[in-house]
C-alpha cells in the first residue's frame, strides 16, 4: 500500500495533535490536577503513535509511544504530574514537532530521539518509587466509558486538529482574487459582445457554461471575504458606555445578529458611519434619566442594533427609544439655514424631512471637521452607504425614538447601475440612489433666472445639467426631449439632465487610486463589455 | 466485491481516510464516519450500516463502553474493534459484549481483509 499519498494529511493532523498537546501541558502546570486533561494528553500521544506506525515512521511512533506510556503512569496515579515531567513531555512534543517538520520537508534524517526515549522510559519523579513494570507495558484503559453530557466536551478540547484545515490568507490576496474575478466577468461580457458578430460560431453553449462557472467563482471568492458583523460591532458597547457615562445618561445597548456576515470591504466602509449614527443616538437622541422619567418613560434608555439578512442584502437598524425628531422643526431649520425656501420646506414629505439631517451643512457641528478629504457626519454616512450600492433611510416618532435603517448589499464590487451618457463620458449611478428617470419636453422646463425647474408630481423640482456639473461640453441639442435622472439629495429631489440614458447594467466597480479618488462625487470605475470606461458617481455629492 | 455498508468511527481523519480507502478498494461503501462517541450515537440514528469499525480510544468515550449503546439501537450491526492498544483483557471484554473481531493498528489491507472474512463477508 502506497502511503506517500497520505503524508500531507499525516503532517497536518500530527501538527494539530502536537499543538493541543503543548497547550494542555501548560494548562495542567498552571492548574489543579485535571484527570480529563491527562486523559486527553494520553489520547493525543496515542493517536500520534497510531498514525506514525501506519505511515511507518518508526522513530516518531516510538517517541509517541514512550510519551503515551509515561502519561498512562500519571493516569494510574503511579506518578504525579510534576514540573520535571511537564518539561520532559514538552521536550518530547518539541522533538515530535521537529520530526514532523522534517517529514513535511521530505528530509529523511529525522532528529535523533534515542536519548529522550530512554529518559522518558526511565522517568522517576523525585521521591516516587521506581516503576513496578518496565516502561512499555501497555496497561492503559482509557476514558472510563461515556462520560456524562456535561463532561463530554471539556473546553480544553476546543482546539480541534481540524482547525488546521484552514489557512490564513492576506487581505491583498483576496482583493486580487476579486479583481481578477471581476476582470474575468468583464472579459466574458466582451466575448459575448464579439460573439454577436460571429454567427454560426456556436459560442452560446460555452459562453453559458462560462457564465455559470464565473458566477460560482465569484460567489466563492466573495464568500472568502465575508466577516461577521461582530467584527465591527464588538467595539460599540464600549463606545456607547463611555459616551453615556460622560453625559450622565443611562443606556442599555444591545446588538442582535452579530453573526451575520458581510463583505469585509463593506464592513470597513460602514464602520465609521455606524459609529456616527450611534454617537448621534447617544448625544442627541437619548435624554437624561430625569428627562425620560418626566416624559413618563423608564429612566433607562435603550439603543439596539438589529442586523438581518434579506437575500443578497443585509439590513442594519439602529434604533433608540429617545426623544425622536420632529419633521416640522427639521424643515424650519433648513429654511433658517437658507437651504430650502419656505415653499419647498412645506412640500417636504415626512421621509424627506428626516433625510435633511443627511444634507451637507445641515448640522453646523458637522461642517467644520473634515477627515481625509471626506466630510464627516450624517452626510458622509449617506454617501458611504450609497457608494456601496446601499440605501440609508430614517424613521422617527417625536418623543418615542428614531430608527436609522441601512440596507446594504452583502458584497461589494458588483452593483446595478444606471448608465448615462454625458458628453464623451459614460456615467454610472447606483440604481438605488435614483428616484426615477423621465424625459422632459422643452416646454416642461421653466426658467427662473439662471435656474431651471420642472414639475414632478405637482412639485417644483430643480433641474441641473450633468455636463455642466462635470465641466463637460454640452451636447448638441438632441431635439425636443431631455433625458433626466431624478435623484434625492439632502431631502430634496433634483433632476439631472443627461445626454442619453443607456439603461441598467450589472457592473463590477473597482476602487480608484490617488488622485482620482479625491475627485468629489467620483466613487469608482468600471469597464463595460464593449470596453467603455464607466465613471461611477454619487450624484448627491455633485450638487 | 461486497455491497455491505460501513461506518467508520475514529477521531483521526488520517485513520478514517486510510481505512476508507482500503474498504473502498475492496468494494465496500462507507456510508458514514464519526469522530467521537456522541457523533457516533447521533449519526447511528439516521443510518443503518452493516459493519462498524470502532476505535477504542475516542475523545469523549471508550469504544468498549459504547458497544452497549450501539447494540441497543442497531442490534444487527457487526462491530469490528480497532486500536493500537493490544491489551487482551480490554479486547476480550469488547468481544464478550458482542464485537465480532479486533484489528490492531496500524491498518493494512491484509488485516482488514482478515477482519472482513471473519464476518463471513
Amino acid at each position: 500500500m502506497d502511503m506517500s499519498q497520505y503524508r500531507d494529511l499525516f503532517v497536518s493532523e500530527s501538527k494539530g495533535h502536537i499543538q493541543v498537546f503543548n497547550e494542555l501541558i501548560v494548562r495542567l502546570e498552571d492548574n489543579a490536577p485535571d484527570t480529563a486533561a491527562v486523559d486527553e494528553l494520553f489520547r493525543h500521544a496515542h493517536s500520534l503513535k497510531g498514525m506514525a506506525a501506519t505511515m511507518q515512521y518508526q522513530a516518531v511512533a516510538d517517541l509517541a509511544h514512550r510519551m503515551e506510556d509515561l502519561l498512562s503512569r500519571v493516569r494510574s496515579k503511579e506518578i504525579d504530574f510534576v514540573a520535571s515531567l511537564a518539561d520532559l513531555l514538552l521536550e518530547g512534543s518539541d522533538t515530535l514537532a521537529a520530526m514532523v517538520s522534517a517529514i513535511e520537508a521530505d528530509d529523511d534524517r529525522l532528529p535523533d530521539s534515542t536519548g529522550l526515549v530512554d529518559r522518558l522510559a526511565g522517568f522517576r519523579a523525585a521521591g516516587s518509587p521506581p516503576p513496578q513494570q518496565p516502561a512499555g507495558g501497555f496497561d492503559a484503559e482509557p476514558g472510563a466509558g461515556v462520560r456524562d453530557q456535561g463532561a463530554m466536551v471539556p473546553d480544553h478540547q476546543t482546539l480541534h486538529p481540524d482547525s488546521f484545515k484552514s489557512v490564513r490568507v492576506k487581505i491583498e490576496t483576496l482583493d486580487r482574487l476579486v479583481n481578477i474575478t471581476g476582470e474575468l466577468i468583464t472579459t466574458r461580457y466582451r466575448l459575448a459582445d464579439r460573439a454577436l458578430h460571429c454567427e454560426g460560431a456556436q459560442l452560446d453553449e460555452p459562453l453559458n457554461r462560462l457564465s455559470t462557472l464565473l458566477r460560482e467563482l465569484r460567489d466563492e471568492v466573495f464568500q472568502a471575504r465575508m466577516l461577521p458583523f461582530s467584527f465591527v460591532a464588538d467595539r460599540f458597547p464600549r463606545l456607547v458606555r463611555d459616551l453615556s457615562r460622560k453625559q450622565g445618561k443611562e443606556i442599555l445597548f444591545q446588538v442582535e445578529g452579530k453573526a451575520i456576515e458581510l463583505d469585509r470591504g463593506i464592513l470597513e466602509e460602514i464602520s465609521e458611519p455606524l459609529v456616527h449614527i450611534l454617537r448621534n443616538a447617544v448625544d442627541h437622541g437619548m435624554e437624561t434619566p430625569e428627562q425620560r422619567i418626566a416624559a413618563g418613560k423608564p429612566g433607562l434608555g435603550t439603543i439596539r442594533i438589529v442586523v438581518t439578512r434579506d437575500k443578497d442584502y443585509v439590513n442594519i437598524v439602529v434604533a433608540d427609544d429617545g426623544r425622536g425628531m420632529d419633521p416640522g422643526r427639521l424643515a424650519d431649520k433648513a429654511v433658517e439655514k437658507g437651504m430650502l425656501s419656505r415653499e419647498q420646506a412645506n412640500a417636504l414629505t415626512r421621509h424627506e424631512a428626516f433625510m435633511l439631517v443627511c444634507a451637507p451643512g445641515f448640522s453646523t457641528a458637522e461642517t467644520v471637521s473634515v477627515i481625509s478629504g471626506r466630510g464627516v457626519g450624517m452626510d458622509a454616512a449617506r454617501v458611504a452607504v450609497q457608494a456601496l450600492g446601499g440605501v440609508l433611510a430614517i424613521e422617527s416618532d417625536t418623543g418615542r425614538g428614531s430608527r436609522f435603517l441601512l440596507r446594504l448589499p452583502i458584497s461589494v464590487s458588483i452593483i446595478h447601475a444606471l448608465l448615462v451618457e454625458c458628453g464623451p463620458l459614460t456615467i454610472g449611478f447606483p440604481v438605488n440612489a435614483i428616484k426615477r428617470t423621465t424625459e422632459l419636453r422643452n416646454g416642461e422646463i421653466a426658467g427662473d433666472g439662471g435656474d431651471s425647474f420642472f414639475s414632478l408630481d405637482g412639485r417644483q423640482v430643480p433641474l441641473r445639467s450633468l455636463s455642466r456639473l462635470l465641466g463637460q461640453p454640452s451636447a448638441p441639442d438632441a431635439g425636443d426631449l431631455v433625458p433626466t435622472v431624478v435623484i434625492e439629495a439632502g431631502g430634496m429631489m433634483v433632476g439631472l439632465a443627461v445626454d442619453r440614458l443607456l439603461g441598467q447594467r450589472e457592473i463590477f466597480v473597482k476602487p480608484l487610486g490617488i488622485p482620482l479618488n479625491r475627485i468629489k462625487g467620483l466613487t469608482g470605475g468600471a469597464i463595460t463589455g464593449d470596453g467603455r470606461i464607466v465613471y461611477v458617481m454619487d450624484a448627491g455629492a455633485l450638487l | 466485491m461486497s455491497n455491505a455498508t460501513v461506518m467508520i468511527v475514529d477521531d483521526a481523519l488520517f485513520m478514517r481516510t486510510i481505512l476508507g480507502t482500503i474498504l473502498k478498494d475492496k468494494g465496500y461503501t462507507v456510508v458514514v464516519e464519526a469522530a467521537s462517541g456522541i457523533e457516533t450515537m447521533k449519526k447511528l440514528h439516521d443510518c443503518n450500516p452493516d459493519i462498524i469499525f470502532l476505535d477504542i480510544i475516542l475523545p469523549d468515550a471508550n469504544g468498549i463502553e459504547l458497544l452497549d449503546s450501539i447494540f441497543k439501537i442497531k442490534p444487527q450491526a457487526k462491530v469490528i474493534l480497532c486500536s493500537a492498544i493490544g491489551q487482551e483483557s480490554i479486547i476480550k471484554k469488547g468481544l464478550d459484549l458482542g464485537a465480532r473481531y479486533y484489528v490492531q493498528k496500524p491498518f493494512s489491507p491484509e488485516k482488514i481483509a482478515e477482519a472482513l472474512e471473519s464476518l463471513g463477508e
